[in-house]
């Protein structure tokens, strides 16, 4: 939602399907293609992708940190929800790029 | 730069490295539930989690009850203990509130589970940020002497989460920093206030390793070499490979 609501301060417009890795070209935002490839190979287990992503990266904007693969277990494990107002504004593109499956309610 | 980062081959901004060090000692220090000891163990079975062939073959199966078996561990903490954490670690999108019952049922309190959720937090975090940067990963800290303080906040109670949590309106004197001023408290700053010290710790990380929570919504200058857009972008790649809704 902070995502789209960057976009909607600068007038700009992102492709909010790269956040579920469908889009191959660049979503808008600077960098959009090595900053996924570079979400992905942290998060998987190839070294060699992972020092490509890297590299390129590290070439185009300078190395950064993440911090969100802590905070996603954090909501993951205490089964928060989404708060009632962030519910309402995110409903046309959460059910647009399918993420409501990770809803905690729906896990079982 | 001193302190964990005083020999790194790659440049780590002051107040972020800062963060890390005041995280780092916190790990080793009695917290409100475990004591130094198990903390440090909690965060050495979160390492030794990531090559565990049970949770892979579970990571990969339709269904993680569809794998019997028992998880590799270093063998220091109880078996409750040790599924919390490499079930957090490794698939934390699969939780469900009956599992989370079900280690409550096991023997494991509410309070000693929200904190061991956030050591496991803790060493995500920084050891990510390690990975993603290809620096090693950094020792962990020496455990400290002391019992845990066992302070449960006297206002928690059942919320919107599996866990009891605390509302703003509910804080005593003693937890009156806890949350933000100037706007609603965000369920996730809400989600370990069953133990406020891990709340003010793991913020303290987030602030600097992410922004802080009034910066996030601040779109008219920019916190960090990257932009907000991102920023963002990255965290809602990370959230959705993690089948984190939130």
């Amino acid at each position: 939602m902070l995502l789209r609501a960057s976009g909607v301060t600068q007038n700009r417009e992102y492709d909010l399907s790269a956040v579920t890795g469908a889009v191959e070209g660049d979503a808008g935002v600077p960098h959009s293609r090595l900053l996924v490839d570079f979400a992905e190979a942290v998060l998987g287990g190839d070294e060699a992708a992972l020092t490509r992503a890297r590299v390129a990266l590290s070439e185009a904007i300078g190395p950064a940190g993440l911090a969100d693969a802590a905070v996603d277990r954090v909501a993951n494990a205490t089964g928060i929800p989404l708060e009632a107002e962030k519910t309402a504004a995110s409903a046309d593109f959460r059910a647009a790029l399918g993420v409501d499956r990770f809803d905690v309610a729906a896990r079982v | 730069m001193s302190g964990l980062y005083g020999s790194s081959r790659v440049a780590i901004r002051d107040d972020l490295a800062k963060a890390h060090d005041r995280a780092w000692e916190r790990i080793g220090r009695p917290g409100t539930w475990w004591d130094g000891a198990q903390r440090v163990a909690i965060a050495a079975e979160t390492r030794h989690a990531s090559a565990c062939t049970p949770c892979r073959r579970r990571k990969e199966a339709l269904s993680p009850a569809a794998i019997e078996g028992t998880h590799d561990s270093l063998g220091e903490l109880s078996e409750v203990m040790v599924e919390v954490v490499h079930r957090v670690r490794n698939d934390p999108g699969r939780l469900s509130e009956r599992w989370y019952r079900g280690v409550v049922a096991a023997g494991l309190s509410e309070e000693q589970y929200v904190e061991a959720v956030s050591v496991v937090a803790h060493i995500v975090a920084i050891d990510t940020m390690a990975r993603g940067l290809g620096l090693d990963s950094l020792p962990l800290p020496r455990p400290q002497a002391g019992a845990p303080s066992r302070h449960r906040p006297v206002a928690a109670k059942s919320g919107g989460a599996w866990v009891p949590w605390l509302e703003p309106t509910d804080l005593s004197d003693a937890e009156a920093d806890l949350y933000p001023t100037g706007r609603p408290a965000a369920n996730i700053m809400k989600a370990m206030s069953l133990v406020p010290d891990e709340v003010r710790g793991f913020f303290d990380l987030v602030s600097h390793q992410y922004m802080p929570p009034l910066a996030m919504r601040d779109f008219s200058r920019e916190y960090r070499a990257i932009s907000h857009s991102q920023i963002e972008l990255l965290a809602a790649r990370v959230s959705a490979l993690n089948q984190c809704l939130y």
